[in-house]
């Protein structure tokens, strides 16, 4: 994995929107530009007491003199909502990593479509601003339930001018569309872009069966769900030949790191894509929300994802 | 061997990864390493590796010779600030290729020359500056032990010892 720098950024300005969510622009003491994000990036958020939590930038990546991020403040989460809540302060300071980027849009192609789910708007706030810029159509569809909650959507309107976000609002039954139709006819070579809650993508994905795979794009923030998942014992085989028992109630990161061989970890949620690493040989069960198909062919995430029989891993 | 540098820069960071922080003073702590610095840490990098990393110092003529830019070997043209090239110290006037196994004076502390630093492509890829690896080579700067410790502070001078 590529390192990344971690910062100790500067809390400029904290404003509240809709939904109990903190937008946060954080700046540096001493660099005017920061190291540059790609529209899709995310940055880690270091909460001081070993917990990271990883938040999608929603500003224009053009604009290099300050991240922005958009922390929810999740009641029933882990608690890292919560914390950042109280940390986000003007004037207080914050470790953040340099930006990465799972969620990056092909750079050319057909139309875009980005469909958000409430707070799953971030990363395709950032993607609409560079589309704008390049003069590549695009449309941003926002769907939450209440407008009350629904945060970011004046912001998405300032910032990409009348005609490209369409709010689709639970309460307000005239803003509504039937995901099917919104995306029954994609042009040739459209692109559509998704982020949201695990539900909400779960039924864009239906509505999209017929899309081709690759015109498909999807973030999520949350782990996947699965609670008739019933993990196996399987084996691992390190690259020097060296042979690892994972036991049913052990992932194979927690075996590794007993080994010494395990790659850095950030969520051990299946989300970040941290301890991401190859594999070689063998019947991998993938179980996390990062890879895409194509990549699972050869990458593996050993934090939630298991393997039939024996696997043979690039480590 | 006759020359008078002056340190420039102290720089620590907590951990490995984590931006480097510039201080006006600093202890050294023989044997060990920088107050507040990784290596001293054990958090570092490296740390996993045994070697002399118990204090480490560039010259600040390097960093001006990156700057310029040497357009034949290889091309590299950057500018690397005192804060990103991640060695403890930034000397200006003090021949570190010639101190390996020598001792000198740092203010009120005694440096050992250990061996020339290596670089790294973990910092070229840190900085996002490609080619820095390349441009490093030969001239990464000193790693040193720390023979007789005590407080380090920005202008000090740096003279050679009789060994």
């Amino acid at each position: 994995m590529v390192p990344r720098l971690i910062m100790k950024l500067d809390v400029a300005e904290v404003r509240h929107e809709p939904g109990d969510v903190l937008l946060a622009t954080l700046t540096h003491p001493r660099r005017p530009l920061l190291p540059a994000a790609t529209a899709g990036a995310h940055v880690d958020v270091h909460l001081g007491d070993g917990r990271v939590r990883h938040y999608s930038l929603w500003g224009d990546p053009a604009d290099r003199s300050a991240y922005r991020i958009a922390v929810k403040r999740e009641a029933e989460g882990r608690g890292g909502s919560r914390r950042l809540h109280e940390l986000l302060v003007p004037g207080a300071s914050l470790m953040v990593s340099a930006p990465r980027n799972h969620f990056a849009l092909p750079e050319t192609g057909g139309p875009v479509r980005l469909l958000a789910g409430g707070i799953g708007i971030t990363p395709l706030l950032a993607m609409a601003q560079v589309l704008a810029a390049g003069g590549r159509a695009f449309h941003l569809h926002v769907f939450a339930r209440r407008r009350a909650t629904a945060p970011l959507i004046e912001e998405a309107r300032r910032r990409l001018g009348p005609g490209r976000v369409s709010a689709h609002l639970d309460d307000e039954p005239d803003t509504r569309v039937a995901l099917p139709a919104l995306l029954a006819a994609p042009e040739p070579g459209a692109v559509l872009a998704c982020c949201g809650p695990a539900g909400f993508m779960a039924a864009v994905r239906d509505a999209a069966a017929h899309w081709p795979e690759e015109a498909l794009l999807f973030e999520a923030f949350q782990p996947l769900a699965d609670e008739s998942f019933v993990p196996e014992p399987f084996e691992i085989v390190l690259a020097s030949g060296r042979r690892l028992a994972v036991p049913a109630d052990r992932s194979a990161l927690d075996v590794l790191r007993e080994a010494g061989v395990a790659p850095p970890a950030s969520c051990e949620t299946g989300v970040c894509g941290s301890c991401l690493c190859g594999y070689r040989d063998g019947t991998p069960i993938h179980r996390d929300v990062v890879l895409s198909p194509r990549a699972r062919r050869g990458r593996f995430a050993p934090c939630v994802s298991r393997a039939v029989g024996t696997l043979h891993l690039d480590l | 061997m006759t020359w008078a540098g002056t340190l420039l820069h102290i720089h620590v960071a907590p951990s490995a990864s984590v931006e480097m922080e510039e201080l006006a003073e600093a202890r050294l702590i023989p044997g060990r390493g920088i107050e507040g610095d990784r290596y001293l840490l054990g958090t570092g990098t490296y740390s996993q590796k045994p070697d002399i990393r118990e204090v480490t110092l560039i010259e600040m003529e390097v960093l001006e010779a990156l700057a310029q830019g040497e357009p034949k070997i290889p091309g590299l043209k950057a500018v690397v600030d005192p804060a990103d090239h991640r060695r403890n110290l930034t000397t200006r006037g003090v021949p570190l290729g010639h101190l390996v196994g020598r001792r000198f004076r740092v203010g009120e502390t005694v440096l050992r020359g250990g061996r020339m630093n290596f670089p790294c492509p973990y910092l070229e890829e840190l900085l996002g500056v490609p080619g820095l690896y390349e441009g490093l080579l030969n001239r990464s700067g000193l790693n040193c032990a720390i023979e007789a410790g005590g407080v380090i502070r920005r202008g000090d001078p740096i003279l050679p010892l009789a060994d």
